[in-house]
């Protein structure tokens, strides 16, 4: 019994203590740091993950924001969160879900998470696809041309590295001056033709692949 | 793990070995067995090690309790120990100026993280800082080191994608990173910039 309890103790002595927890928000004023951990507790509760509620409010912080700033913004973070859940099921990770929260607080579309998510298999991570989406839009892609762009290469079978070229590349491009929908069209052919024709990429796709 | 009926069961036991001359009565039983399940319940600590006290169930439960406890070792290294993309980088030491600087725990539950290097050639008397979505935005996790012409720097290991990030300078002051592109903020409405980090 008492090996019992030493291996219980010790497995629990590998967690980090309170890893996620709101207890070192360093926010000055105690009224506004209890509504901000409210809101976290509260999203917690929703089963959202808290690190980039977290996040969201050192964030404030930094920028010096007030607590009743930080406390809307962390609220408004953790509806996106509670969005892109639904847009990305059926089981997200937590890095997919900030990044669908990215996305939607750049102006995507909620329905575009979806279609992100059904252009590659459950399996594969879409955290890429969705930020160079993200990115684009930011740059003032027009987000449904993105979008076309982004699900093509996915068929195509492009890597995620590929993918995250260009919006690399289309950043570069817009701050020498180039039009945002311009750079991406130029990029994304670019890409294109190192990839291989729609049918062998069609052949090569994995199995999983949603319709 | 540990069946309340049985331990009612193994009270009644004891009750009826007290009181041989009710065991025949059936009426005596059940009076036995209503004022047992009428009696206070002992606490849940002392219904548990009750449960220790007997010898199969003390048997079956040390191998089940140590099997959980195995389990969820495994499971919390697995998982629970593991670096999230959104978890704070935990930097090994200070930062040198030497390159690349060494963080623990230099992969993400996907891919692994990429080596970024960032600059900052503005004005700073005593610290700057990187804060971003991948630390957590704490302003202790990735200080730059001054070099000997001035300029700060530091190269830490990003997962891939897209990360908004900025300078904190002297502890107080956030600025974005000139040589990089904005990123907006509808949120605080202070811009930050953009990294976008994948393995070439």
């Amino acid at each position: 019994m008492l090996v019992a309890l030493g291996l219980v103790l010790a497995s629990a002595s590998v967690a980090p203590a309170s890893a996620q927890g709101t207890a070192v928000l360093p926010i000055a004023d105690a009224k506004a740091r209890r509504a901000v951990e409210r809101e976290i507790a509260s999203a917690e509760a929703k089963g959202l993950p808290t690190q980039p509620l977290v996040a969201k409010a050192m964030e404030g912080v930094a920028k010096q924001a007030t607590g009743e700033r930080i406390r809307v913004a962390v609220a408004e973070q953790a509806k996106r969160l509670e969005q892109a859940r639904i847009l990305l099921a059926p089981s997200p990770s937590v890095a997919e879900l900030t990044s669908g929260a990215d996305a939607l607080a750049v102006g995507v579309p909620g329905p575009m998470l979806k279609q992100i998510r059904a252009a590659w298999p459950a399996t594969q991570s879409v955290v890429m696809p969705l930020d160079v989406l993200t990115e684009l839009v930011a740059r003032n892609v027009p987000a449904k041309h993105a979008l076309e762009q982004i699900t093509q290469l996915m068929a195509r079978g492009a890597t995620p590295s590929q993918i995250a070229s260009i919006g690399a590349s289309v950043q570069s491009d817009v701050a020498a001056g180039l039009a945002p929908d311009a750079a991406l069209e130029v990029r994304a052919r670019g890409v294109m033709s190192l990839l291989p024709s729609p049918a062998a990429a069609a052949a090569l796709a994995p199995s999983g692949r949603r319709p | 793990m540990i069946d309340e009926r049985d331990l009612l069961i193994e009270r009644v036991r004891t009750t009826l070995r007290g009181s041989p001359d009710a065991a025949a009565d059936a009426r005596a039983v059940a009076r036995v067995l209503t004022t047992v399940w009428a009696s206070p319940r002992p606490s849940l600590w002392r219904r548990a090690l009750d449960a220790w006290r007997m010898p199969v169930v003390s048997g079956l439960g040390a191998a089940a309790v140590a099997g959980l406890a195995l389990l969820a070792g495994f499971v919390t290294r697995g998982t629970v120990g593991e670096r999230t993309p959104e978890a704070p980088l935990a930097a090994t030491g200070p930062a040198t100026g030497e390159f690349p600087v060494q963080y623990a725990a230099a992969t993400t539950g996907e891919v692994a993280a990429v080596p970024t290097q960032f600059v900052f050639d503005g004005d700073a008397k005593e610290s700057v800082a990187l804060v971003g979505d991948f630390n957590g935005w704490r302003p202790d996790a990735t200080p730059l080191t001054r070099l000997e012409n001035g300029l700060w720097t530091v190269t830490a290991p990003l997962p891939p994608g897209r990360h908004v990030y900025a300078f904190m300078i002297d502890g107080t002051l956030v600025v974005a990173d000139p040589r990089a592109p904005r990123a907006g903020d509808a949120d605080y409405g202070r811009e930050g910039s953009v990294v976008m980090v994948f393995a070439r």
